[in-house]
């Protein structure tokens, strides 16, 4: 109401303001500088972080939590009798069958004795640093509104992604790099594409940037395609051209921000064309290194649509290529292993043999996961390094057909290290089946594990907010309890 | 200033406070607080809703002198002359301030204004009472035509003529701020601004040239009209309503489908705009165009609104009715009608009454749900329908024809019915039986192997009939799949036996009932093939594919049917156990169980037609011993006639497909129209759709005073008349959201600012008018005119106050330096798609064609899931170098190149688009391989109408920027034309400032 005359654009901007204090007006004094590679969107933290980056590993198609980290002896002892959890169970695509083991052993690893399954034994030198939470719940089990609820906090399209959130709140590290990478599976991307990673009503600039190492061109559009290419020289000489033209335009317009802006956006860009390609050259790595992350594996004699060998190469070199942005200044990358739910499978939707399909995705995450944990320990990163680990849901105990499992919204886990996560806990338990929440009442969503990725990386999450159509919006929406027992 | 003892409501002092003048707001920061100016708005806007004579939480109440401060002084709410002893103070202050609970904090202007009120005593006069009366809002106030402000001072004082009451609006607010308006900007600057403005596309050098050679007074007014007349006028701005109502060509979500009938819509909105539509029938004709306007191409095209958003394909086709799931999905799609159509013609942001009463506007959760009932029996959907009215209307009166006809003969049927007892219905259920399906392409493809690149792979498929049974024939059916263009016979194998045990490893007395051996076998379509047994006793029918069948660039096994037939002609394989060496299980089109479930495309084409003919003689004979021999024949005379209807019906052209709001159309899965049925709607507790409460009929919002939000309609009211009734609460004169919406939305698009900023959200979340008399007088005209764009673009683009310049002066800028007052025009930065048209414009490679299906900037692989492939676009394939708004937008997988530029997001509903200025942008305007080949075009269309690297810059300047090259550009450009070459230098205008930015 109140609109002083002597109002700064500062004060015009905050008179306008876009709700929580700090965080919005940042925003916005922010996009008035439009300043590329500038800070955050909030003006300083809610309290003292423990991460300073995140990183997501994202199981597309639904990892099954029985067969790899949720181990429960009931399923072994139970293996091929009726399945009856005491309650009428209603599936995705089929009805229940028998009680089914995972095809492969469980072992114990650590100081913490946790069981992991052979399925995903490179993870278990890992155990002591990582938490464990195995009552999560989706809301949903078709996997879109799923992959979306676990990537962006809402079920439906139009929903910020989580990195675009932390690029929002906390700003980048680096002019050098784009502020959240995100490297898809080489075969193609997950249900909802690249909105998984979108920024959608937060300012473009916070969307995921696209990196695939495997790609001739691993970024869109860092350097000209070779017929138009001038060699760096020519480049050069023509954006020092371009950088004369527009100040020249510039002189005549003086008290408009947004043409410096834009000039030294081109600088930043020409510093990307030197910097990233020299932050993706892996193969510079030294062998032991290559090695840990399993880069030169040849492909194993199994058979199926996907070899635990190439799952290895391509998912050892995105954790690889995700170690080198995060030692140059990048704040927030996410990984994907799996892709569409297209045929023949190429992803962790396992309806028809969890063995044939969990087996190589589940020896190349685990893997490279391990290799990226241990690899950031020995380089000191670990400990302000959060990895997070999730899938869109998880997949019953039963059978489907006689080898698959079908889709289980009601239980799933998800795994937590580094950047403060207190290592070798298990909070929150499945019941005897690893079908429901042991404690039904109180499971854990996708709220609560993003409120304490925010909270570790110094932002309260119920301060973290975007004025959108009335309402400020949030990560976390009404919901989310960071989670004290595993920090 | 008077207060009335009775009524003091937050309607008097939010008035005071809007016509607050300058001098008083620059003087109140020395000079005493005065409880009805400063504190009052302060205490009204953000503490009486909770703390007031209705509700008082905590019992506190601030609504008058004696319950806010009272004589009791231990109450501590507000202690005079002690602000850090006050609670007020220390709830509203901090970095995390306590209150208002869930709304924005206070600023700190409005803190330290309560401050210094309660340090300088607290007064508080007796006369004045807060009361918040949730209805009493700026939006939701009537709209009546104000005052034109009559011009003081003259032309010296500001600078500027007051050309038209756009410019008396905004010339008295500046006087007040103490503003001087900017000099009218030169004509270059004019025609450029007009251009993008209106069509999004830059001047050409002749229309440039004509437009500074034009003496006449009346040239500008010329070129707003020769712009306005224009096709590209409505292909400029529709972009903007689109952005509005989150159109895009595929459906979003997993799977991300496309949506080939999507395009009628947009181009709805673009010749709605181009023939200047009253509004009020616009917005009829997106709510209720079947409803206002049947039969009519507009009435149905422009439903698409409704259904513009996202859809979730699995959820609607694969998920099961009557599962929570659906329920949630349902619940999902509507709640996006309810968004769009509330947030763009209305401005509310009704969808926040969700889980719960609105928390700040008068919006409760029923309401909510209300809206959600008037579209309770819509589904997104492709709605066919007739382009030409009079097709429409002689298919109706066909359809109408038939239907009386087919009454008459129901007539008789029942009858017969009753008389033919139980031997009719016996012939009947065995003719139904042998027909089923009749038509189309059933959803339930059949069994489909898994994909090799093998054509010499193995495969097989067996099925087990549960006991030893003797068999005399085996069919095999082909599935109908149009992938890959295939169609009829898909994945029915080249070459492959047929065999038979009594073991289900084959192990041994295996019987060949057919094998193909090293022939290639003939597809048969969806003819089914039919292989003769030998009577032989068997439990197990194995098929093994010897050599697979083709599919794009691999090899597949798919059936559609196994028929295996006992001696008795029984088909006995009919819900057999189904095994296989793989299988790919997507239901409900390709599972194994899909093999033996009697379902197949060709089923009446099978030599079943036999028997049913043997049936229907049958029948005849029946029937007609039954009616008697004239009834017969008059029953056969309404049989012919209906026939004849049909095939009349089926003469008319085509009818056309427009992906819309509908109540009729082809099923598929478990995705069935309702029929015009509503499904019913309860309030939903915290919007959890396993708390369903109260059941809620259709109605609209009930905050506009003197506009009832209920309407009656009859107990058998269509659902079309229910979202009729909707679309008359929105265009109802009495409506002041609708009015101020849109003109607000279109002054937005011209100065890059709406006088209220918040353009979907007019609610206390939104932002207050800058200008309210200003937008009221435009509302008005708009309500009360001819309802047009075009008359409110006129007024807007030929006020002095829209061709100021856009230059900067220090002075003005330390009054007002975010412009809100208009001193200057705001310079604009170009959206994505003014980007790409005018690159391709300046290149000479634009394509005028306007409308029909969109071209595709990716390359494109369906298989079960799409996949949009950007790196395979050819930016020289001509179909992509028509405007940017006739592209195929896909939602999962936007254009980066657009997305980059900050294109809107098909999958949000957009008021506004983002506006960023990053390396990646930088990066994508220098490298992208379109910019490089158009710069390469841009290069040789100059080249071939100028000789001198001089006069070719000269062009290339006067293409993209519309003006000559200084002396200064020249040096450093002719410079790098010698070492690099003339499309490097385009390369570089394309990424220049001046090509992205408008003065």
């Amino acid at each position: 109401m109140f609109q002083a005359k002597n109002t700064s654009r500062r004060e015009w901007l905050e008179n306008l303001s876009i709700g929580a204090g700090g965080l919005g007006l940042a925003l916005l004094l922010k996009k008035d500088n439009l300043l590329a590679g500038s800070t955050g969107g909030i003006s300083g933290l809610h309290h003292p972080a423990k991460a300073k980056r995140v990183v997501q590993l994202f199981m597309s198609g639904a990892a099954s939590q029985c067969d790899t980290f949720d181990y429960k002896p009931k399923l072994i002892t139970e293996h091929g009798k009726d399945w009856d959890p005491g309650e009428k169970v209603e599936l995705f695509q089929s009805t229940p069958g028998k009680t089914m083991k995972s095809p492969w052993d469980w072992k114990q690893y650590g100081g913490c004795g946790k069981w992991i399954n052979d399925c995903v034994a490179p993870l278990g030198a890992c155990v002591d640093d990582i938490a464990f939470v195995h009552n999560m719940v989706s809301k949903t089990n078709v996997h879109g509104p799923a992959t979306f609820m676990q990537s962006t906090g809402f079920v439906l399209p139009g929903f910020p992604s989580m990195g675009a959130w932390v690029s929002y709140g906390l700003g980048s590290e680096t002019d050098d790099l784009p502020t959240f990478v995100v490297l898809p599976d080489p075969r193609g991307f997950a249900p909802n594409g690249p909105k998984n990673w979108g920024a959608a009503f937060l300012p473009a600039e916070h969307q995921g940037t696209m990196i695939q190492p495997n790609r001739e061109s691993p970024i869109d559009d860092l350097f000209p395609s070779n017929q138009g290419s001038l060699g760096p020289e020519g480049e050069r000489r023509l954006q020092s051209a371009l950088s004369e033209i527009n100040r020249e335009h510039a002189r005549e317009r003086e008290g408009d921000s947004r043409l410096a802006a834009r000039i030294r956006s081109y600088e930043l860009a020409a510093r990307m064309q030197l910097s990233a390609p020299e932050a993706l050259k892996w193969s510079d790595e030294p062998q032991h290194i290559l090695d840990l992350y399993g880069i030169e594996v040849p492909n194993s004699s199994t058979e199926g649509p996907m070899n635990d060998g190439e799952e290895t190469r391509h998912f050892g070199r995105n954790c690889l290529v995700a170690r080198r942005l995060l030692e140059r200044g990048v704040r927030c990358i996410q990984i994907w292993s799996g892709a569409d739910n297209g045929f023949p499978r190429r992803n962790w939707d396992s309806h028809e043999d969890i063995s044939r399909d969990h087996w190589p995705l589940g020896m190349g995450m685990a893997r490279g996961a391990s290799a990226l944990i241990q690899d950031l320990k020995q380089r000191g990163m670990l400990e302000d390094t959060l990895i997070l680990w999730t899938t869109e849901f998880g997949r019953m105990p039963c059978s489907q057909g006689s080898l698959g499992r079908d889709h289980n919204p009601f239980v799933f886990t998800n795994w937590l290290a580094g950047g403060g996560i207190r290592g070798g806990a298990t909070y929150g338990e499945s019941d005897e089946w690893s079908y429901k929440p042991a404690q039904p009442e109180s499971p854990t969503y996708c709220y609560d594990i993003h409120a304490t990725m925010l909270h570790l990386l110094g932002i309260d999450h119920e301060r973290l907010t975007f004025r959108h159509n009335g309402i400020d919006r949030r990560l976390t929406d009404v919901h989310g309890r960071v989670l004290r027992e595993i920090i | 200033m008077v207060f009335p003892s009775s009524i003091r409501s937050v309607a008097c002092i939010a008035f005071f406070a809007c016509a607050l003048t300058a001098s008083f707001c620059q003087t109140l920061l020395a000079e005493d607080v005065d409880f009805r100016v400063d504190v009052a708005a302060i205490l009204s806007k953000h503490c009486v809703r909770c703390h007031g004579d209705s509700k008082s939480e905590g019992e506190v109440n601030l609504s008058k002198r004696g319950s806010a401060i009272g004589s009791d002084k231990d109450s501590g709410v507000i202690v005079p002359r002690s602000p850090d002893q006050s609670l007020l103070i220390e709830v509203v202050s901090g970095e995390k301030p306590q209150m208002p609970k869930g709304g924005s904090p206070l600023s700190e202007r409005e803190i330290d204004v309560l401050r210094r009120w309660i340090e300088q005593g607290a007064a508080w006069p007796e006369d004045v009472e807060l009361r918040d009366d949730p209805l009493d809002w700026w939006s939701l106030r009537p709209l009546q035509r104000p005052e034109v402000p009559t011009a003081v001072g003259g032309e010296d004082l500001h600078s500027m003529r007051i050309r038209n009451p756009i410019d008396a609006f905004v010339n008295a607010r500046r006087m007040e701020k103490g503003l001087r308006g900017n000099p009218e900007a030169d004509r270059r600057t004019l025609i450029r601004r007009l251009y993008f403005d209106l069509v999004g596309l830059p001047p050409s050098p002749e229309e440039v040239d004509q437009f500074l050679g034009d003496s006449s007074p009346n040239a500008y007014e010329e070129l707003v009209e020769r712009l306005l007349a224009s096709p590209r006028y409505g292909e400029r701005w529709a972009r903007h309503w689109l952005d509005a109502v989150h159109y895009g060509d595929t459906h979003g979500y997993d799977k991300d489908k496309l949506r080939p009938n999507a395009w009628p819509y947009r181009d709805y909105v673009i010749r709605s705009l181009n023939q200047d539509k009253p509004y009020g029938q616009f917005v009829r004709e997106q709510i209720a165009g079947d409803h206002f306007y049947p039969d009519t191409r507009d009435g149905v095209e422009g439903l698409g609104m409704l259904a513009a958003g996202p859809f979730d394909f699995v959820g609607q086709i694969e998920v099961s009715n009557g599962t929570i799931e659906k329920a949630r999905v349902k619940n999902i799609d509507r709640d996006d009608m309810v968004s769009t159509v509330m947030n763009t013609f209305v401005s509310m942001t009704a969808q926040c009454a969700r889980c719960h009463d609105h928390k700040f506007d008068p919006i409760q959760q029923k309401e909510y749900y209300q809206l959600q009932a008037v579209f309770a029996a819509v589904d997104r959907a492709d709605r066919s329908y007739d382009e030409d009215p009079q097709v429409a209307a002689r298919r109706r009166t066909l359809q109408a024809e038939r239907e009386g006809l087919q009454t008459s003969l129901e007539a008789i049927r029942r009858e017969l019915k009753e008389r033919g007892g139980e031997e009719l219905a016996s012939i009947d259920q065995q003719i139904e039986l042998l027909q089923k399906p009749s038509k189309g392409v059933p959803p339930e493809f059949g069994y489909h192997s898994a994909i090799t690149n093998e054509p010499s792979d193995t495969k097989w498929v067996k099925v087990d009939l549960g006991h030893d049974v003797s068999i005399a024939r085996i069919g095999l059916a082909a599935p109908n799949d149009d992938f890959a263009g295939i169609g009829p016979g898909f994945g029915f194998p080249v070459r492959f036996r047929i065999e038979g045990s009594k073991d289900t490893e084959f192990s041994n007395g295996v019987v060949s009932i057919f094998d193909s051996g090293e022939t290639d076998f003939a597809n048969p379509g969806v003819t089914p093939r039919w292989f003769e047994a030998k009577g032989d006793s068997i439990r197990y029918v194995r098929i093994t594919a010897t050599k697979l069948a083709p599919r794009s660039n691999d090899y597949i096994f798919a059936l559609s049917e196994l028929m295996v037939l006992d001696e008795s002609g029984k088909n006995i394989a009919l819900g057999g156990k189904v095994s296989s060496l793989d299988s790919i299980e997507a239901p409900i089109r390709w599972g194994a169980k899909n093999l033996i479930d009697g379902i197949y495309p060709g089923r009446d084409l099978s030599d079943s037609e036999g028997s049913l003919e043997a049936f229907r003689t049958k029948r005849v004979s029946l029937v007609q011993s039954l009616l008697g021999e004239d009834r017969w024949e008059a029953f056969q005379s309404l049989q012919s006639q209906v026939q004849k209807i049909e095939s009349q019906i089926a003469g008319l052209p085509k009818p056309k497909f427009v992906y819309a709001a509908a109540t009729d159309f082809a099923p598929a899965g478990s995705f069935v129209a309702t029929g015009g049925k509503p499904r019913p709607i309860h309030i939903l507790a915290r919007g959890s759709e396993t708390a369903a409460m109260e059941l809620v009929s259709p109605a609209a919002l009930h905050c506009v005073s003197d506009l009832p939000g209920d309407w009656t309609l009859s107990q058998d009211a269509t659902e079309r008349e229910h979202r009729g009734a909707l679309a008359e609460w929105i265009v109802h004169p009495k409506n002041p959201l609708t009015w101020r919406s849109v003109v607000n939305r279109i002054w937005y698009h011209h100065f890059g600012r709406g006088i209220v900023e918040s353009l979907n959200d007019f609610g206390r979340m939104g932002s207050d008018p800058t200008h309210p008399e200003l937008l009221d007088w435009l509302a008005c005209e708009m309500r009360d005119g001819k309802q047009s764009f075009k008359d409110i673009h006129r007024w807007i683009v030929l006020s002095s106050t829209y061709r100021q310049s856009s230059a900067h002066s220090p002075e003005n800028e330390s009054i007002d330096a975010g412009n809100l007052y208009l001193w200057r025009m705001n310079r604009r930065k170009l959206d994505a798609e003014s980007v790409r048209d005018s690159i391709l414009q300046t290149s000479g490679k634009l394509r005028l064609d306007a409308g029909g299906p969109g071209y595709n900037l990716f390359g494109l692989i369906d298989d079960h899931s799409p996949h949009y492939l950007y790196d395979q676009y050819d930016p020289d394939d001509p179909r992509g170098h028509r405007r940017a708004i006739y592209r195929f937008i896909v939602r999962s997988v936007p254009d980066p190149w657009m997305s980059v530029l900050d294109c809107a997001d098909a999958t949000v509903l957009v008021d506004r688009r983002n506006e960023t200025l990053t390396a990646l942008q930088a990066l994508a305007m220098l490298n992208n391989p379109f910019v490089l080949r158009m710069s390469d075009h841009f290069a040789t269309r100059v080249e071939s109408k100028c000789d001198s690297p001089s006069d070719r810059l000269a062009y290339a300047f006067r293409l993209a920027f519309q003006r000559e090259p200084t002396e200064r550009e020249r040096a450093i450009l002719l410079e790098l034309v010698r070492e690099h070459g003339l499309p490097q230098v385009c390369r570089s205008l394309f990424n220049a400032n001046e090509f992205i930015f408008v003065d």
